[in-house]
């Protein structure tokens, strides 16, 4: 990884810690400059203290197996609010829980979804029925929950990800795509996307100077993803162009000017040319 | 970074915080020491008044046995 997508995979992982200790990110800026794997590292450790440290949310989800799902929802909803929901939804029965979360609406799911740790609620998120997944993704989109989404990737079923897709625009899968929890799932993903929604993100990434960003996701596609990547990018106007070979140039990418190189024998010419230009 | 404020981080992780925030100054640690402090403090706080929220919306009969489980 560049140095440059390093400190925006950290800024990623200063959000998500910062979520989970109920601080604004500018009050944790100071761990900005440390490595995304230490902040990582953090962070797994706050969350198992989190959900580990207290025995009362074992005793409450014991309690809940005693209560139908219709009135154990309604208490999430009404009595534990979406952080307690998070922190128990792991400990219940996995039918249980699927039961309750059908019960609930979409934007309360997308509340709990925020604050959950999907690692410790994997079985669950796997049995949601698709159409609630994409129905929740629908909620988190329109509140810009990237980092949300990105945690919940490698736990979706391949349906449960073509229903979230399907409500994700191309800013979106772009910016998901970026701080996915998992990076081994990246292929898995653009596997999903429909015919034309890679160029889609190529094009979300020019239009928003994304350029870091998509060029980070390159290593982590299959070769025939990375292909469709690339020419979607080739058949951009001249001012994407140098916008990609700016930002190559400025953060030194040589490992993503190798990737395109095997669909685009022009780029060395370009970049050479384009280092002269600007002198 | 004193070995103090990184011990301290630690304990409240309950395990050892990863090295590479030994690059933190005291007061950066002392910050993230209270921070999850608070957290684990008002999650403690939360459950606690959830449980008795809870109570209200369940039926007579079955808030003993569910007394009994939560404690």
């Amino acid at each position: 990884m560049s140095q440059a997508a390093e400190l925006l995979q950290a800024h990623a992982e200063v959000m998500k810690l910062a979520r989970l200790l109920d601080r604004e990110p500018d009050e944790l800026a100071y761990l900005q400059r440390m490595a995304p794997g230490d902040l990582r590292a953090l962070r797994d450790g706050v969350t198992e203290t989190l959900y580990d440290g207290n025995s009362s949310l074992g005793r409450l989800a014991a309690a809940s197996r005693l209560l139908p799902a219709g009135l154990t929802a309604t208490i999430g909803q009404r009595a534990f609010g979406p952080l307690l929901s998070a922190r128990l939804a792991g400990l219940l029965d996995t039918e249980k829980a699927v039961d309750v979360a059908d019960k609930l609406p979409p934007p309360f799911l997308a509340d709990v979804a925020v604050e959950l740790d999907p690692r410790r609620a994997s079985d669950l998120i796997a049995s949601i029925a698709p159409s609630l997944i994409g129905q929740v993704t629908a909620e988190l989109v329109a509140r810009r929950e990237y980092v949300t989404m990105g945690r919940f990737v490698g736990h979706l079923s391949d349906d449960a990800i073509t229903a979230a897709i399907a409500h994700m625009d191309d800013e979106a899968v772009l910016h998901t795509a970026f701080v996915i929890e998992d990076r081994s799932e990246l292929s898995r993903l653009f596997a999903k996307l429909p015919t034309g929604r890679p160029a889609g993100v190529i094009a979300a990434a020019a239009a928003d100077g994304l350029w870091l960003e998509a060029l980070d996701l390159l290593k982590h596609l299959h070769k025939r993803q990375r292909k469709e990547m690339v020419l979607a990018a080739l058949a951009l106007d001249e001012r994407a162009h140098e916008a990609i070979l700016d930002t190559i140039i400025a953060h030194d990418l040589t490992d993503e000017v190798r990737l395109i190189a095997e669909h685009d024998d022009s780029i060395e010419r370009r970049l050479a040319e384009r280092r002269c230009q600007k002198g | 970074m004193s070995d103090d404020a990184f011990t301290t981080l630690s304990d409240q992780l309950r395990g050892p915080a990863p090295d590479g925030l030994r690059e933190l100054s005291d007061d950066e640690l002392a910050d993230l020491s209270a921070a999850v402090a608070d957290a684990r403090h008002r999650q403690a706080a939360a459950l606690a008044e959830a449980g008795d929220r809870a109570l209200s919306h369940i039926p007579r009969l079955l808030r003993g046995p569910i007394k009994r489980i939560v404690g």
